[in-house]
C-alpha cells in the first residue's frame, strides 16, 4: 500500500519542478475526476491543497498556518484545509515563495486555480479568497446536486450530463486560451479511460472488504484513496499499484487474514478522520475494532459502463455523476431523501455488516458534518446499529479529545453488544 | 362596532408580530401557501399559479430543542432554528415548500426537511453556483422542470401570459421597495433601518398584490415625515448574512447610527434587481436569479478568454455596487455582519474589507450566533465604531 502513497507524495516535487522549468501548474480542489483528466491531458501538473492540508496536519505545521489565517481576518470556523492553505499562501507572500518549513517541498505559486462546486461552498469560495495572495486566474467546475425526488423526473439525468459536458467544454476553451495550446483529444480519451479503469479496480478492492474478517482497515483505505481522489503523480503507475493492491487484498481474503485480529467489532467511520491523531485507530484496533468501510465521499463510483460513449467529456461527466448519484435509485426506493452522503451509509452498514458507526462531526467542515445526525438516526431506525459521536477537526488538533474518545469507546462496546442481540431478535442478518 | 382595518405602518406591525396569521386566513379561504427559503426560488412562478409565496424564517427567541437531532450544532444557527420550527409544527399551515441550493447547508436542509416533514408539495431547485454560459442554459432547463412540477401540483397550465403578469406584479413590488429606499437618502432618513426590515418581512409574508397595496400606503405615510428617526452622525450600510428580525439593526440604531442602506437578503438583495422583459420570460428570470442577485453564494463567471487575474480588479468587479450604494445613500461606514458558520459570507470578509479600505470607506466586522444574547457585547463595538466615523 505504501507505494501508492509515495507515488502521490511525488506530486509535490513534480509540481515544484514543473514551476522551475516554466511548465503550467494548478492548485486544484478535489473534483472527483471532472477537471483532473482535462488538466492531465493539457500537461498541467496539479497539486491538491486539501491533500496538502492533511499533509500539514500530519506534519504538525498546520497550526502555524491556521493561526496565520486567523490573523488575516478569516473566521476561525471556516474549513480547516482552507485555513491551512490560506495561512500557507499568506506565508508564501512573506517569504517570496515556498516557506522553508513546508512539508514535501511545498506548493509553488500556480499558473491557475481550479475550484469545484461539488459538495461544499468552501471549495469555490476558498480559491476566490486565495486571490488575496496569488494573482492567478481561476475556474470553477460545476457538479449538479439534484434532489433525490427531482432526479426521478424524466430528462433530469440527461440534462445534468449535458450541463456538465457544456461546462467542461468551456473549461477546455479557457485552458486553451490560458496555456496557448490546443487540447490533445486523443490523449484526453486515453486519460479518461485510465481514470475509469483505476476507479474500477479501486472499487473492486473495497468490495473485497465485505469479507469476514475484513482484510483492509480504514487506515489503509485513507492511505490508498489519495491516488484516486488526488490523482497527481503518474496515472499509469497508480493504476498498476491499485492492481497490485487488488491482488494483495484478494490473497488476504483467500487466506482469511484480517486487518485486525481478532475482529471483535466491525465499524463504519464517517466522515473525515482526525489526520493529526490517526494513532487512535491503532488503539481501537488493539481493542478488536476493525473499520471495514468509511468516508462515502472518498470512495470511487459504483462501476458504470460508458464504453459506448465516444466523447471523452461525456464519459468524464458520466463517471462523476455516477459517483454522486449512484445511490439515488436505491435511496428513493427506500424512502430516503439524502441520496448522497447520508443514504450510502445505510448500504455500507448493511453490506459490510457493521456493528457500530464512529461519527466524527467537524468543527470546521459543514460538508462532512451536516448529514451525520440523520445518519445516526437512520442507522438506528432502520438497522438497529448504534453510533458513537466524537467531535473534532481534520486539521486543528485542539478540537479533538483523544482520551475522551477512548473512554467513550469502552462504553460503546457494551452498546454494540446490546444491539447485536437486538438485531438478532429483529431477524437482521448480522 | 365594525373592526377598523389597520393600514400602512400599523398593518406592517401587525403582520410582523404574527407573520403566519394572514397566511392561515388565506389558507382558510382555500389558497395554497408555499413556503420558500432565501432568494433563489422563483416566486413569479408561484404567483402566476395563484399560489401564495411565504418566506420561511427562523425565530431566534425560540430555543432549539428538536433540530439538534437532525442538524449538528456546528452549522448555521438560522437554518437550525428554521428546521426546529418546522419540526415543532409551526409551519403546519404550509401546503408545500420550495428550496434552492442557496448554500451547502441550505441544500442539506431541503433534504432533511423532506426526511422529517411531509408536505403535499416540495421542490428543490439545484441553482448552479457559477454564471458560465453552460450554467445559464442549465438554469433555464431547471426552471422549465420546476414549472412542470408546479403545473402537476396545481393542475393548471402556467402560460407565458400568466407568467408575464406575475413578473409585472413582482417588478412593481421591487420598484416600490426601491422607492421606499429613496426615502432613506435624506439626512436624517425618513425611515429607519429597523422599520425598513419590518416592512420587508411583512411583504414576504403576504401575497404580492396585497404587498404592493400595503407598500403604497407605507410610502405615502413615510413621506409625510412623521416616522423619521433623529439625525445621527453615522450613516451606515450593512452587508452580510441572514437577518430575519429587527433585533440587530435596532441595536445598531440605538448605538448612535442610522442604517440607511444594506446589502442583505431581507433587504436590497431581494428587491433591487428586476426581471428584465425578454421574448421568453424564462430568459429574464434566469438572468435575474442567477446573474443579478448579489449573494456571495454565486461565483461570478470568468470569461473563457480571461487569462489574467489581478486581485484589486477582481474586487472591483465583485463589489463595485457596494461603493455605488454607499455614494448614493451617503453612507459613511459599513458594518459587515456574519452569522457564525456562514461560510459563503465568512470567506468574503477580508476581501470586502480590502475593497472598502481601498475606497476609503470605514468598516468593521461583527460575527454573531443568531441569538439576542450575542447583541449586548456587540453594542459596545458598534458604539465605538460610530464614534470613530461620526
Amino acid at each position: 500500500m505504501r507505494p501508492l502513497r509515495a507515488n502521490i507524495d511525488k506530486t509535490y516535487a513534480r509540481a515544484v519542478e514543473a514551476s522551475k522549468v516554466g511548465k503550467p501548474t494548478a492548485w486544484c480542489m478535489v473534483n472527483w475526476w471532472e477537471a483532473d483528466p482535462i488538466l492531465y491531458a493539457m500537461g498541467v501538473e496539479a497539486v491538491y491543497p486539501e491533500n496538502y492540508g492533511a499533509v500539514c496536519a500530519a506534519d504538525g505545521i498546520a497550526q502555524v498556518h491556521l493561526e496565520r489565517c486567523d490573523a488575516e481576518g478569516f473566521p476561525n470556523y471556516l474549513c480547516g484545509y482552507a485555513r491551512n492553505c490560506i495561512g500557507y499562501a499568506a506565508r508564501m507572500k512573506d517569504f517570496g515563495g515556498v516557506p522553508p518549513d513546508a512539508p514535501l517541498g511545498g506548493m509553488e505559486k500556480p499558473t491557475l486555480l481550479v475550484g469545484s462546486s461539488a459538495l461544499c461552498d468552501a471549495r469555490y469560495k476558498w480559491v476566490q479568497a486565495l486571490g488575496r495572495y496569488l494573482d492567478a486566474p481561476l475556474w470553477t467546475v460545476e457538479l449538479p446536486h439534484p434532489g433525490v425526488k427531482e432526479w426521478q423526473r424524466k430528462g433530469v439525468h440527461e440534462e445534468d450530463i449535458r450541463f456538465m459536458v457544456n461546462g467542461l467544454r468551456e473549461f477546455v476553451t479557457f485552458l486553451e486560451n490560458l496555456l496557448n495550446k490546443k487540447m490533445d483529444w486523443d490523449k484526453l480519451d486515453e486519460t479518461v479511460n485510465d481514470f475509469m479503469a483505476l476507479n474500477r479496480v479501486w472499487y473492486e478492492v473495497n468490495e473485497l472488504r465485505k469479507a469476514r474478517p475484513c482484510p483492509m482497515h480504514s487506515r489503509d483505505f485513507w492511505t490508498c484513496m489519495t491516488a484516486s481522489l488526488y490523482p497527481g503523480g503518474d496515472l499509469k503507475e497508480s493504476l498498476k499499484l491499485y492492481r497490485d493492491l487488488l491482488a494483495e487484498v484478494k490473497d488476504r481474503v483467500e487466506k482469511k487474514i484480517g486487518a485486525v485480529e481478532p475482529e471483535k467489532y466491525r465499524l463504519v467511520f464517517a466522515e473525515l478522520p482526525p489526520w493529526h491523531d490517526l494513532k487512535i485507530f491503532d488503539e481501537l484496533a488493539e481493542r478488536g475494532w476493525n473499520f471495514v468501510i468509511e468516508s462515502w465521499a472518498y470512495h470511487p463510483p459504483k462501476p458504470i459502463d460508458l464504453s459506448n460513449v465516444s466523447d471523452p467529456l461525456e464519459r468524464i461527466a458520466g463517471q462523476t455523476y455516477q459517483w454522486f448519484t449512484g445511490y439515488y435509485k436505491d435511496a428513493w426506493e427506500n424512502g430516503e431523501h439524502m441520496g448522497y452522503f447520508a443514504y450510502p451509509y445505510l448500504e455500507f452498514v448493511r453490506d459490510y455488516q457493521c456493528d457500530g458507526a464512529f461519527l466524527h462531526p467537524l468543527f470546521s467542515c459543514r460538508t462532512a458534518t451536516n448529514h451525520l445526525m440523520v445518519v445516526q438516526d437512520r442507522l438506528m431506525q432502520k438497522l438497529k446499529v448504534p453510533s458513537m459521536v466524537v467531535e473534532g477537526d481534520i486539521v486543528d488538533l485542539k478540537a479533538f479529545d483523544h482520551a475522551g474518545a477512548m473512554r467513550k469507546a469502552e462504553a460503546f462496546e457494551e452498546i454494540m453488544d446490546n444491539y447485536k442481540q437486538i438485531r438478532k431478535e429483529a431477524g437482521i442478518a448480522w | 362596532m365594525a373592526k377598523v382595518e389597520s393600514r400602512g405602518l400599523n398593518r406592517v406591525k401587525e403582520i410582523y408580530q404574527d407573520r403566519a396569521q394572514r397566511a392561515r386566513e388565506l389558507k382558510a379561504e382555500g389558497k395554497k401557501i408555499i413556503g420558500y427559503l432565501h432568494l433563489y426560488p422563483v416566486l413569479e412562478m408561484l404567483t402566476a399559479l395563484d399560489l401564495v409565496p411565504y418566506s420561511m424564517f427562523g425565530d431566534m427567541r425560540e430555543p432549539i430543542t428538536k433540530a439538534d437531532a437532525a442538524l449538528p450544532t456546528m452549522v448555521c444557527p438560522f437554518l437550525r432554528s428554521l428546521l426546529d420550527l418546522g419540526l415543532k409544527g409551526k409551519y403546519d399551515f404550509l401546503d408545500g415548500v420550495v428550496m434552492a441550493h442557496m448554500c451547502e447547508v441550505g441544500e442539506k436542509l431541503a433534504h432533511v426537511w423532506r426526511t422529517y416533514i411531509d408536505l403535499p408539495y416540495s421542490y428543490f431547485i439545484d441553482t448552479p453556483h457559477t454564471t458560465y454560459r453552460a450554467s445559464l442554459n442549465h438554469h433555464k432547463e431547471q426552471l422549465k422542470e420546476f414549472k412542470k412540477s408546479l403545473e402537476e401540483f396545481t393542475g393548471k397550465e402556467l402560460s407565458q401570459e400568466r407568467l408575464r403578469e406575475a413578473i409585472r406584479l413582482h417588478n412593481e413590488q421591487r420598484a416600490l421597495v426601491r422607492e421606499l429606499y429613496e426615502l432613506k437618502k435624506p439626512d436624517p432618513p425618513l425611515i429607519s433601518g429597523t422599520e425598513t426590515i419590518r416592512i420587508l418581512i411583512a411583504l414576504m409574508s403576504i401575497p404580492v398584490q396585497e404587498g404592493n397595496d400595503l407598500l403604497r400606503q407605507v410610502i405615502s405615510e413615510v413621506k409625510q415625515g412623521d416616522h423619521a428617526p433623529e439625525k445621527k452622525s453615522a450613516r451606515l450600510l450593512i452587508w452580510g448574512s441572514m437577518m430575519d428580525n429587527t433585533a440587530l439593526v435596532e441595536m445598531i440604531e440605538s448605538a448612535g447610527a442610522n442604517v440607511v442602506m444594506d446589502d442583505i437578503w431581507v433587504g436590497s438583495q431581494a428587491y433591487f434587481p428586476d426581471v428584465e422583459p425578454t421574448d421568453d420570460p424564462l430568459d429574464g428570470l434566469v438572468h435575474r436569479y442567477l446573474e443579478e442577485l448579489k449573494c456571495p453564494r454565486t461565483f461570478p463567471a470568468t470569461s473563457v478568454d480571461s487569462t489574467k487575474k489581478v486581485y484589486m480588479e477582481d474586487l472591483g468587479r465583485r463589489f463595485r455596487y457596494i461603493k455605488d450604494y454607499a455614494e448614493r445613500w451617503n453612507a459613511n461606514g459599513v458594518i459587515l455582519e456574519t452569522i457564525r458558520y456562514c461560510d459563503i459570507h465568512g470567506y468574503d470578509v477580508p476581501a470586502l474589507r480590502d475593497y472598502l479600505d481601498s475606497i476609503g470607506l470605514p468598516n468593521t466586522h461583527i460575527e454573531w450566533d443568531y441569538s439576542e444574547a450575542a447583541l449586548a457585547p456587540l453594542r459596545t463595538r458598534i458604539q465605538a465604531f460610530t464614534e470613530v466615523i461620526g
